[in-house]
């Protein structure tokens, strides 16, 4: 895993540990031809994210959830006013896959964060404490790490009822948090080693702010671009949900867009219908792996292209 | 030696996990808010059968109790009766085992060994067509959304070509026709694999195939492949005889820690496929509130994956010498 | 007829800024059962000689000139079908770093029988592993543990198991690239005295790779003395190490201590060594030599003869008559 230092630093921005990180570790993904193309496609689809709000305005007709076409009740194909065609109610395709970007990035981000927010403080804690406190949460990783996500949220599900988008966001966040965490921990183990930690112990400062105002700082950068593109699996369990169904009815998002293709037996008719929201889950899958690698190559100095001599 | 004791020592690790998974979901339905009671006793039992299932189940007596009665419940098979079907939940779940354990096992080791073959030609080949071919091959393949895939095969060579069923593990002509021969029926059940099977292998094998790819160009580096060069053996022998053993470790590694990503995918594969597995009769379950079912698959779920953690450390340590010895 | 002659072999690395000239224009001798010994720093080009040798090259590296004799034929001009027979049969090596040198998930015994049964297959596996019995018990190995996997091993057990492995064809030549660095010195000590004595009984030539001229000195017959990619000091022990002529060479030998004679201060070598993709023109250790003169500087280093088989590549030789 990756040393203290990600080995690249833009002199005189030490003092600035984010965005050192950044612009250092921008010079590396930029030679990544993965990483290039995982960027470009997840500019699309933040550009259709964006976009989702302009069919709406154009004509409430495009709304994905409630827009209804007067003239068209059923699933029909690509035309010149609906270019995906209409899903089984009259509703516009486009407008849902649109949404559908949207809700997915929510989805990602939102789970990300929250993931990255908790496995940076346990991670902190237990490499700090060390000992039992550190056993205790590590275990406690190991196991949540051992039991399948969607299987879980479904048990919760039965036993909560209905969730919506938030609470699902949630529960993803606190199943991902073991994979930070173990980063996070690494890098506090060797932190805790560092003369100015000393320091700070025998200038008398408590544990709280050790953690807080001194750790932190250096551990937040790594975190962030580590975890920053792990966002997929938030992505594809949110959508799971919604296809098998329990997801928010209230959302459109790619997974729900699958649901009712399937469920309402158009799957063998209505490839038009049946075919976006797939590629696009996919798609943006893709990218954000592309993006991972590259990410690991800019925190792995093993993995650079330009070190390696044969 | 060392391995028995290995054995053991996991087999303790994943009975503590199990009872805390088993605690954490006794908690869940009792406590959780809502009534329960109701979430155990069907709502269409008659008075009579409802009490006399809720003083079974201990749900009248203070938590504790309520706790012990639960464990010994589990450890007695008494699940208490699913909603929908009626029956005792253990038979239920128990029916199904099999076939999700059919579907999961084979996919599994089928991804794993293509993975891990592909995955050395790849690197023999870096940097040529065929290593460009195959790293993408897997990247999208993988990438791809387990349900959405299910859905494709199924239009294409379930609909359009008709060349497999599309739904559920047998077909009721040949199970009742009392002629059938046990190899009439095994081909039957085969032949409805081949789409699920295909589904979760082709979403799986990508990991492995990129993993072996990577731990082969690391191992070709090591000291010990040279020491094979210099020996004179042939190119092909030092890849085969050398090299993949080793670099086919870390494969092992991903297979047990990728073992959740795959039963979510198995789950979702047989909730498309109607095939009666658990995993589908906990998705079942759910959308139909029938609690005492969800419970016991979840469970059940629980178990596999535990065991299947063991099966891989197990078979991990039993290629790698430096575990055993 | 020398078992190895090697002339003017020049060997180049390509990287991304040029070709890194490892070796250039080494020239020297070995006769049957003799060892030879070559010392210097790291990257002064020891380990690229004995990977050319065995034509085991790393992908980017190109011999770019010279000729290898071995038994009379050149090396270089073989085939790589060719190359492989002769590997390990008449030339077998022994790695640097040798803990890694063995198959961590196969037998010990197996791999050295393996080392048999490549160059003879219809020896069979029974007989092979007979024979592995032998070699164990030449190099000093309990033979129950043949069946042993290698992390079984101590450190200096592996180092034998991996002599006994060079010994398997019973190769005319070996090329032991710093084969003791990673034991303690004890264990170092008995195992350069076994390969002496194998070395004796079977009458092999050792090319011994070392950074530590004591050992060397200890071990070989002849010495050369690398630097940046050239051979700067050539000759017996005797007269390399009693009368060292090249300032390198000097300055090597007063960087270990000993335990008999004076009591002299140890000095380190100060600097760094020279660009190897763009060398100077003129003497490579000039930066770094105590006794430069700007003549080293510009003028392309010559050979000069101390006495028939004793010979230093330094300008002030000549000048000094040493």
């Amino acid at each position: 895993m990756a040393e203290e230092t990600t080995g690249v630093e833009i002199k005189g921005l030490e003092r600035y540990p984010l965005l050192n990180a950044f612009l250092g570790g921008w010079s590396i993904f930029k030679q990544s031809l993965l990483g290039k193309i995982g960027l470009i496609l997840l500019i699309m689809f933040a550009l259709m994210a964006l976009c989702s709000y302009i069919p709406p305005m154009v004509d409430p007709m495009y709304n994905p959830m409630t827009g209804v076409d007067p003239d068209i009740t059923d699933s029909t194909g690509p035309s010149l006013k609906h270019w995906l065609g209409t899903d089984f109610m009259g509703r516009d395709i486009l407008s849902q896959l649109l949404a559908g970007a949207r809700v997915a990035f929510m989805v990602g981000v939102s789970a990300a964060f929250m993931s990255i927010v908790l496995g940076t403080a346990i991670g902190m804690t237990a490499g700090y404490m060390g000992r039992f406190v550190d056993t205790l949460l590590m275990r406690l990783a190991d196991m949540i790490m051992v039991m399948p996500t969607l299987l879980v949220v479904l048990i919760l599900a039965a036993v909560f009822g209905q969730l919506n988008i938030w609470s699902i966001v949630l529960i993803i966040a606190l199943f991902r948090w073991p994979g930070v965490s173990r980063i996070i921990r690494g890098q506090t183990l060797s932190l805790k080693q560092r003369p100015f930690i000393e320091a700070a112990k025998v200038a008398g400062a408590s544990h709280f702010r050790i953690i807080f105002r001194h750790i932190m700082p250096n551990v937040l950068p790594l975190a962030f671009l580590f975890m920053t593109f792990r966002v997929t699996s938030a992505i594809i369990i949110e959508a799971a949900l919604a296809f098998l169904g329990f997801g928010d009815p209230g959302t459109v998002s790619w997974g729900m867009m699958l649901q009712w293709v399937w469920k309402t037996g158009h799957m063998f008719k209505a490839p038009y219908w049946l075919l976006p929201p797939g590629i696009c889950i996919s798609l943006i899958t893709l990218s954000f792996y592309m993006l991972g690698r590259a990410m690991d190559e800019v925190l792995d100095p093993r993995l650079r292209k330009e070190d390696q001599t044969d | 030696m060392e391995l028995r004791r290995y054995i053991i020592k996991r087999l303790v690790q994943i009975t503590i996990i199990f009872f805390v998974i088993l605690t954490v979901l006794f908690l869940l339905f009792r406590l959780a808010p809502g009534d329960p009671v109701s979430r155990m006793v069907d709502p269409d039992m008659t008075p009579e059968d409802a009490e006399r299932l809720i003083s079974q189940l201990g749900l009248d007596q203070p938590l504790g109790i309520q706790y012990l009665v639960y464990v010994k419940n589990f450890f007695t098979g008494n699940f208490g009766y699913s909603f929908h079907y009626g029956n005792p939940v253990v038979d239920v779940i128990w029916d199904r085992l099999p076939n999700t354990i059919l579907l999961f096992t084979t996919s599994t080791i089928l991804a794993a060994l293509v993975g891990v073959f592909l995955g050395k030609i790849a690197s023999w080949h870096k940097g040529e067509k065929t290593d460009s071919v195959m790293t993408i091959g897997a990247l999208v393949t993988h990438t791809l959304f387990l349900p959405w895939l299910a859905l494709i095969l199924i239009w294409v060579f379930g609909y359009k070509f008709g060349w497999f069923p599309i739904n559920g593990m047998v077909s009721e002509e040949v199970w009742l026709d009392p002629d059938a021969g046990f190899i009439a029926k095994g081909l039957d059940i085969g032949y409805h694999m081949v789409l699920p099977l295909t589904t979760l292998f082709l979403t799986h094998f990508g990991a492995y195939l990129l993993i072996m790819r990577s731990s082969m160009l690391e191992t070709l580096k090591e000291d010990y492949v040279l020491t094979a060069r210099a020996k004179g053996l042939q190119e092909k022998v030092i890849r085969d005889r050398h090299a993949a053993p080793n670099a086919a470790l870390p494969v092992v590694t991903s297979v047990g820690l990728s073992l959740a990503f795959s039963i979510n995918g198995g789950a979702l594969t047989e909730t498309v496929f109607t095939w009666p597995g658990i995993g589908r009769e906990l998705v079942f379950s759910v959308s139909q509130n029938d609690y005492p079912l969800a419970q016991a698959s979840f469970l059940l779920i629980a178990i596999v994956v535990l065991v299947s953690n063991l099966i891989v450390d197990v078979l991990y340590a039993y290629l790698d010498p430096r575990i055993r010895y | 007829m020398a078992l190895l002659e090697v002339e003017d072999l020049c060997i180049d690395y390509k990287t991304k800024s040029g070709y890194l000239k490892a070796v250039d224009g080494v020239s020297f001798t070995l006769e049957k059962g003799e060892s030879l010994g070559f010392v210097g720093e790291s990257g002064c080009g020891k380990t690229t000689i004995g990977l050319g040798l065995m034509g085991m090259l790393p992908p980017n590296g190109v011999v770019r000139k010279g000729r290898i004799l071995f038994e009379g034929e050149d090396l270089l001009r073989m085939s790589a079908e060719e190359m492989r027979q002769v590997r390990w049969r008449k030339i077998a090596m022994i790695f640097q770093a040798a803990m890694n040198a063995l198959n961590p998930v196969q037998r010990v015994g197996e791999q050295v029988a393996e080392a048999m049964l490549v160059h003879n297959p219809s020896l069979g596996k029974h007989k092979a592993l007979k024979a592995v019995e032998e070699l164990f018990e030449l190099v000093g190995l309990q033979t129950d543990r043949i069946r042993d996997y290698p992390h079984q091993y101590s450190g200096g057990m592996k180092q034998r198991a991996i002599i006994a492995m060079a010994l398997a064809c019973r190769p005319a030549l070996i090329i032991a690239d710093e084969p003791t660095t990673a034991l303690d010195v004890i264990v170092q000590d008995q195992i350069l005295a076994e390969i002496r004595a194998l070395q004796k009984e079977f009458n092999i030539g050792i090319i011994f790779i070392s950074h530590d001229i004591s050992i060397v000195a200890d071990m070989c017959h002849d010495i050369g003395i690398m630097y940046a990619g050239q051979l700067v000091e050539y000759g017996p022990r005797e007269d390399v190490f009693d009368s060292p002529a090249h300032p390198y060479t000097r300055a090597l030998l007063s960087s270990f201590p000993t335990l008999t004679g004076k009591k002299t201060d140890l000095v380190p070598i100060a600097g760094e060594t020279p660009d190897l993709v763009h060398p100077p023109k003129g003497c490579r250790f000039y930066d770094r030599c105590p006794e430069q003169i700007p003549l080293c500087r510009e003028k392309v280093s010559q050979w000069v003869a101390l006495s028939p088989r004793h010979k230093a590549l330094c300008c002030r030789c000549e000048m000094d008559g040493r």
